[in-house]
């Protein structure tokens, strides 16, 4: 029925183009959570570093965060490797180091984030659950052993802040590093995607102290619920006093966030055409609604104007910024992906 | 500028979702600062002692209506192209308790359950989540019970149509209404709610002033305007300018390809009616999926509402160009042609030419892709010359194609299908 065209090269045959829209649900998750887990470690890290001896009840941050960024880590490893084609090679990974490739460095990078979160969760969870810690007496040890000797702590705090910037730089290298697709060949994306996890690192903390925090108009179920998950942990309460400082310090990341997205799309616009293009299906483009909508307003200015009443005492902490910005950077990695695919250099045959 | 912005084509379809972002985050602003996140003083409302929902949505109303008809009076905006939803008499009803079920029992309706959310109230995201769980249901249900949905249609419905009153005037008659519910509420408020009549009541004796009085004393008298002042819709006349048409008429701005036609009805886009002008005969013969018949010589202004998109075909280029200019002149701002009718749809939809063997690959692929499409409609290619591969004479098949029935929806088919065959090479 159809004529011969096995004579066709390059891109005119329409078997070509389909098959590079290759990325799934898989990768934007794993970025979100790289990027999220990044945030985490460097607030812990730094959490470590500028705590006084006085006040150890670091929890939130040093704990928590920690232990969360374990799970969420392993649940973005989980995604990247549901996304390999070959699965059973994935050892083949750590049979080697090639410093041209970020996939080989991103490969190496997640496997230090595990000992140095660990060690950070370790060096205060004693205190932070003592139910966990009457169980396993070693790591009343472990912790005692760390927090004797300063250089200890310090490297710990100063490993997670490392690891966390090469982790979360890694994430926008691993898209730009493609320059078949105009749209990631761009060298902000790095830091984009490294201040958006920082921002969404700072809005889970946030957000969990907010939703422990005691509150007249909690549901019931809500207080019973937190009630039996101190009581079985014998946690001691939150920090709430840290609040106010992660939503003025989310309000930052936010607005790098904000001005780097600015510089990435100002980038394209000046440059060639094929850039322009790709920047245009953001702007105006098939993408324009969720990128302007769950981005940019809900992602970014509707959060940071709720987090500025709440720094301004306008208004309750709440946990609604911490749901839009967590939402807004899983999206902005949806549409960074889908429109990455998108965009290419030879438009002719839209 | 003139409105509505969105039919006079100021931003295209992913810029009004953006558009419509912006409105609600400025609907929902407003909505918290008169307390509408806020469940308890929701439901105070049903006990009579807090009306204010009442008032609040009874001003947006006469506001929004009293503005909307008077910038429809003085030219801004063409009231004739704004949505009217359909009314759908015993479903709406339906829909209406449903509603009140879930405001009465969750505190909230879709809007407020918004305003409740985004201040950080859990009881308020739960209800949104139970809102967006039970849109995905709905949609999931939907196919099979559009019929139901679609009970008892009334049309496009508008007050001024049904009393058979004059616009203006049925405008004053719902802001009189709107303030006779503002003092009954008052009332209700004091007597049933047990409520401390407000400084600036209506119904306190009017020893001042004050900024509630003047705001209604406004409101009645641009009603009262209003009243005087005619109807807001257009007239024909006044919308013909030769001169534009001329010149819209010399670019190529109205016409809608072949192809372009086809890959709409594949797709089962809804947004456009499609217009066969010849005779009932030819119509029953053979017509393009999913069109109506309305021959030429019964074009009025009233053969369908303003803001559809209208495509008009004939056999050749001439009655449908006719009939374009005949509409376009009664002032409807979206009416477009098939570029050569119904001939270059057989020629290029139904049975395309194969390109010469020495074509170039693009034209291979683009072939490829238009003998799906040609199968889609029941017709075949052709070779580059001669007759066509299946049937001998192009003209001589066609009335064969089964016809669908005349009411059917322009598609009956999902799209899946028809996109998997777009994308099949060889």
């Amino acid at each position: 029925m159809c004529p011969m065209i096995e004579f066709t090269n390059f891109r005119h045959n329409p078997g070509i183009d389909p098959a590079m829209h290759i990325w799934g649900w898989e990768i934007p998750v794993y970025l979100f959570l790289g990027g999220l887990v990044a945030g985490l470690m460097i607030l812990a890290g730094f959490r470590l570093l500028i705590m006084r001896p006085n006040e150890r009840q670091a929890m939130v941050c040093c704990t928590v965060g920690p232990l969360l960024g374990l799970a969420l880590l392993s649940v973005g490893m989980l995604t990247l490797f549901l996304d390999l084609e070959h699965k059973l090679y994935v050892w083949r990974l750590y049979l080697t180091f090639e410093p041209t490739s970020p996939m080989s460095w991103g490969s190496w990078i997640l496997l230090l984030v595990y000992p140095a979160l660990l060690a950070n969760a370790l060096a205060h969870l004693p205190e932070a659950l003592p139910v966990v810690a009457r169980r396993l007496p070693v790591l009343v040890t472990i912790s005692d052993y760390m927090l004797a000797r300063p250089r200890i702590v310090i490297s710990t705090g100063l490993a997670n802040i490392g690891i966390g910037v090469a982790l979360g730089i890694y994430t926008g290298i691993l898209l730009g590093a493609l320059g078949a697709r105009p749209l990631w060949s761009s060298a902000v994306l790095g830091p984009l995607f490294l201040f958006s996890g920082l921002s969404t690192a700072a809005a889970l903390l946030h957000g969990i102290l907010v939703l422990t925090t005691p509150d007249a108009e909690r549901p019931e179920f809500a207080d019973f619920l937190l009630s039996m998950l101190s009581r079985w942990s014998q946690a001691r309460p939150l920090d709430t006093r840290i609040a106010p400082t992660l939503a003025q310090a989310d309000n930052s990341f936010l607005t790098i966030e904000l001005a780097l997205l600015g510089l990435l799309l100002i980038g394209h616009l000046s440059s060639t055409a094929v850039h322009q293009q790709a920047a245009w299906l953001l702007l105006t483009g098939p993408y324009a609604a969720v990128f302007w909508v769950g981005v940019i307003g809900l992602g970014i200015l509707i959060p940071l104007s709720l987090q500025h009443l709440e720094l301004q005492h306008r208004i309750r902490h709440t946990i609604a910024p911490a749901i839009l910005v967590l939402t807004g950077g899983l999206v902005l990695r949806f549409v960074l992906v889908a429109a990455g695919q998108a965009s290419h250099w030879a438009p002719m045959l839209d | 500028m003139n409105a509505p912005f969105f039919k006079y084509g100021l931003f295209g379809d992913e810029m009004s979702l953006v558009v419509a972002f912006g409105i609600g985050i400025a609907f929902g602003f407003f909505l918290e600062r008169a307390g509408f996140g806020n469940a308890r003083k929701l439901a105070a409302q049903f006990y009579f002692r807090d009306l204010r929902v009442l008032k609040v949505m009874f001003t947006a109303i006469i506001t929004a209506m009293v503005g909307s008809f008077l910038l429809a009076r003085f030219g801004f905006l063409d009231l004739s192209l704004v949505y009217l939803t359909p009314t759908f008499l015993g479903p709406q009803i339906v829909g209406g308790l449903i509603l009140g079920v879930g405001f009465i029992i969750g505190g909230y309706c879709p809007g407020t359950s918004c305003v409740s959310a985004a201040t950080g109230r859990i009881d308020g995201m739960v209800y949104l989540a139970g809102m967006i769980g039970g849109l995905l249901g709905f949609a999931e249900v939907y196919p099979r019970i559009e019929h139901l949905v679609k009970l008892t249609p009334l049309g496009q419905v508008t007050l001024a149509e049904q009393f058979n009153l004059p616009y203006g005037l049925l405008v004053f008659a719902v802001v009189l209404m709107a303030f006779g519910a503002f003092v009954a509420a008052e009332w209700a408020e004091g007597r049933i709610g047990g409520k401390a009549p407000d400084a600036d009541s209506l119904l306190t004796p009017a020893r001042k002033f004050g900024p509630a009085r003047k705001f209604a004393a406004v409101l009645i008298a641009l009603g009262l305007v209003a009243a005087f002042s005619g109807s807001p819709y257009r007239t024909a006349l006044a919308q013909v300018d030769t001169r534009q048409l001329a010149l819209e008429a010399g670019t190529k701005a109205d016409h809608v390809m072949p192809a372009e036609l086809a890959d709409w009805i594949i797709e089962g886009r809804n947004d456009y009616l499609l217009v066969d002008v010849r005779e009932p005969a030819e119509f029953a013969a053979y017509h393009i999926p999913g069109a109506i018949n309305v021959p030429l010589a019964e074009l009025k202004q009233d053969f369908a509402r303003r803001n559809e998109r209208i495509v008009f075909y004939s056999d050749g280029g001439i009655h449908a160009a006719q009939a374009w200019f005949l509409i376009r002149a009664l002032g409807f701002p979206s009416v477009y042609m098939l570029f050569g009718g119904l001939e270059e749809w057989h020629d290029t939809v139904l049975n395309p030419a194969a390109p010469p063997a020495d074509a170039p690959a693009k034209d291979q692929v683009d072939f490829a892709r238009r003998v799906a499409v040609a199968g889609y409609f029941g017709g075949s290619p052709r070779r580059a010359e001669g007759p066509a591969l299946a049937a001998p004479a192009p003209a001589a098949a066609l009335p064969k194609l089964a016809p669908p029935p005349p009411a059917a929806p322009p598609v009956t088919k999902p799209a899946t299908p028809a996109k998997k065959k777009k994308k099949e090479g060889c």
